[in-house]
């Protein structure tokens, strides 16, 4: 199988080879942009050099990656928001199949079988799909490659009629260790009343050496948090080895995040919300009351 | 200017039971709705309506089968959205549907949107499958261009402004008509119907039209499993200060601490 690879972001650039080298050889398209980056890529049989395109340009992109898309029975893409825009466009540029967000990749009588989590996480669906194949693939699946020298070869960009301009672009600040990384989350829900109180929940994460996610709500609506920090199927999936959930209900959609946590334990004043299905220990308490005290306690410990 | 607004019946996947011992999930079963996303769609759709004039139509293809139970709940999501102010719905629904991929589905609907409307709003993904992936191949089918996770929309002429927000980037763009946009949840709080208005609704045009596969589906769904997720679901007993120590002992018990 040969596969085209590309992402906006260098980190799953190289995430996403090692998601082809399963399937055969992968050659990895780089932009303007990335390329004080290339000698990072490992593992890649060649390197597309794109000179003539920035990674914001999303027309340009689709255009770029059809064309190519050609001599390739596998377009991989990563499922970051600017990855996930390109995969119906350019699947559908190719007249080929398309899959989002997979976990796992393989090749069975010439179709590209893949899993994915659906129905917000309560099932896994495996699915065939004919090639030529535009999918995503998880972000954090995979480790990037180590060894293997690419050759580069540059391209040129494709000319193309432009109907999207973009007139204001400002970068987000970088948050601090990324949140599928950690070992503990304390992860903060709407039961908060206000966004001073959430220093409750940074306490008890900085006495445990943890770090602070949160819901939707949190992040994109209130806007109280960074929205590199919302967990679930539309943001981040973690896998802690230990969870703290504090006033969130536990929705389907958050619940799908943290599946792969080893121990998760809920704080919550209602007995019957559904986190307490999703967790290993439950404290059915007022968050005002326990989280300060449980603070506390722990700095006894680790303190003495 | 005409906006179509695509609404998904979407599994409600908060009702969804599966059974984790046999790997039985209870599709049938489960109600569907429309995805609380396409709800905000609709509410954009009806704030540019109201400051624009034309018409906004909601367009849904159903494709969890055509029973009558699943017809009465398409009918029923698309009175919602009437509800909440469009002015008229296309329901397309019948067999070979729920077979359908989005490469299918897109087919199916250029032809209900090319010709008649300029602005196609959709959500970031639906409520059951979350993808994302029929509004981009719904431009790609019509030759228009494509934004994704619109947090605000604002129409200028013959172009639309929408605020973003990537991982990396905050951007505003500016997108000639016609064009697919899709939105996320921020992007505005859809209101809720009225008694009155969900009665007037009822009497608004809701055009059903039988579906036919207008092209194989690429895809093909092998199986549905279920993951195994095993929780203790232990609950702490004991006032504050008993409670936090014996989850403190649990934890290290659990070697976590
Ligand atoms: C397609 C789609 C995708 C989505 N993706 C995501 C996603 O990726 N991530 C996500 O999080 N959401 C997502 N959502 C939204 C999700 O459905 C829920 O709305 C959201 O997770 C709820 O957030 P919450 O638990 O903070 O708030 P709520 O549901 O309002 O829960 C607040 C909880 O706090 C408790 N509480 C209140 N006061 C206290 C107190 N003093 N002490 C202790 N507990 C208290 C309450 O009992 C309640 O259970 C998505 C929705 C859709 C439709």
């Amino acid at each position: 199988m040969k596969v085209l690879a590309f992402s906006h972001s260098m980190d799953l650039a190289l995430e996403l080879i090692s998601a082809g080298r399963e399937l055969g050889d992968v050659s990895l398209l780089m932009t303007s942009d990335q390329e004080g980056r290339i000698n990072e890529v490992k593992g890649a049989k060649e390197i597309l050099l794109c000179k003539g395109m920035g990674s914001g340009d999303q027309e340009g992109l689709v255009e770029l990656i059809s064309g190519l898309a050609d001599d390739y029975e596998i377009v991989l893409l990563a499922s970051d928001r600017r990855g996930r825009e390109l995969v119906g466009q350019v699947a559908h540029r190719l007249g080929g199949s398309s899959a989002v967000d997979v976990s796992s990749l393989s090749v069975e009588d010439g179709k590209l079988v893949v899993e994915r989590m659906t129905f917000g996480g309560k099932a896994i669906a495996v699915e065939e799909l004919g090639l030529p194949a535009v999918i995503s693939v998880q972000k954090g699946k995979f480790k990037p490659p180590e060894e293997g020298e690419p050759s580069v070869r540059e391209i040129s960009a494709p000319s193309v009629e432009r109907r999207i301009e973009i007139i204001e672009r400002k970068e987000k600040p970088k948050v601090g260790v990324p949140l599928d990384k950690a070992e503990i989350v304390v992860a903060v829900g709407r039961g908060f009343r206000k966004k001073e109180d959430l220093k409750l929940a940074y306490e008890l994460a900085d006495v445990l050496g943890g770090v602070v996610g949160a819901t939707r709500p949190l992040a994109a609506d209130l806007k109280w948090m960074e929205e590199e920090v919302w967990i679930g199927i539309s943001g981040v999936r973690i896998a802690p080895k230990l969870l703290i959930v504090v006033g969130a209900s536990g929705q389907q959609q958050f619940a799908a995040g943290i599946m792969d946590s080893k121990v998760v334990v809920a704080v919550n004043t209602d007995s019957k919300a559904p986190i307490f299905e999703q967790a290993d220990y439950g404290v059915v308490m007022d968050l005002y009351e326990f989280l300060p005290v449980l603070t506390r306690k722990l700095k006894e410990i680790k303190g003495g | 200017m005409d906006i179509a607004v695509l609404v998904k019946q979407s599994l409600d996947v908060q009702e969804l039971r599966v059974d984790q011992d046999t790997g039985k999930i209870y599709i049938e079963d489960a109600p569907t709705k429309a995805g609380d996303i396409e709800l905000n769609a609709t509410e954009e759709a009806v704030r540019l309506k109201e400051k624009l004039g034309g018409k906004a139509i909601a367009i849904m293809l159903s494709t969890w089968g055509s029973s009558g139970k699943r017809q009465k709940e398409a009918r029923e999501a698309l009175t919602r959205v009437l509800a909440m102010g469009l002015d008229g719905a296309v329901l397309i629904m019948g067999e070979g549907a729920e077979k359908g991929d989005t490469y299918v589905i897109a087919k199916a609907l250029a032809g209900e949107i090319r010709d008649k409307f300029r602005l196609v709003l959709a959500a970031e993904g639906s409520e059951d499958n979350f993808s994302g992936l029929l509004p981009a191949r719904l431009a790609a089918e019509l030759g228009w261009p494509y934004v994704a996770y619109a947090t605000a929309i604002e129409v200028e002429g013959d172009y639309v402004k929408v605020t973003r927000s990537l991982e990396d980037f905050e951007e505003v763009v500016k997108v000639k008509l016609p064009a697919v946009i899709s939105v996320t949840q921020e992007i505005n709080k859809p209101r809720v119907p009225k008694l009155v208005e969900i009665v007037k609704a009822k009497k608004k045009p809701m055009d059903q039209k039988d579906f036919s596969p207008p092209v194989e589906p690429k895809l093909v769904i092998r199986e549905l499993k279920v993951p195994k997720v095993e929780r203790k679901q232990i609950v702490i007993e004991g006032d504050v200060e008993e409670a936090a120590e014996k989850l403190i002992q649990a934890l290290k018990e659990e070697g976590v601490l």
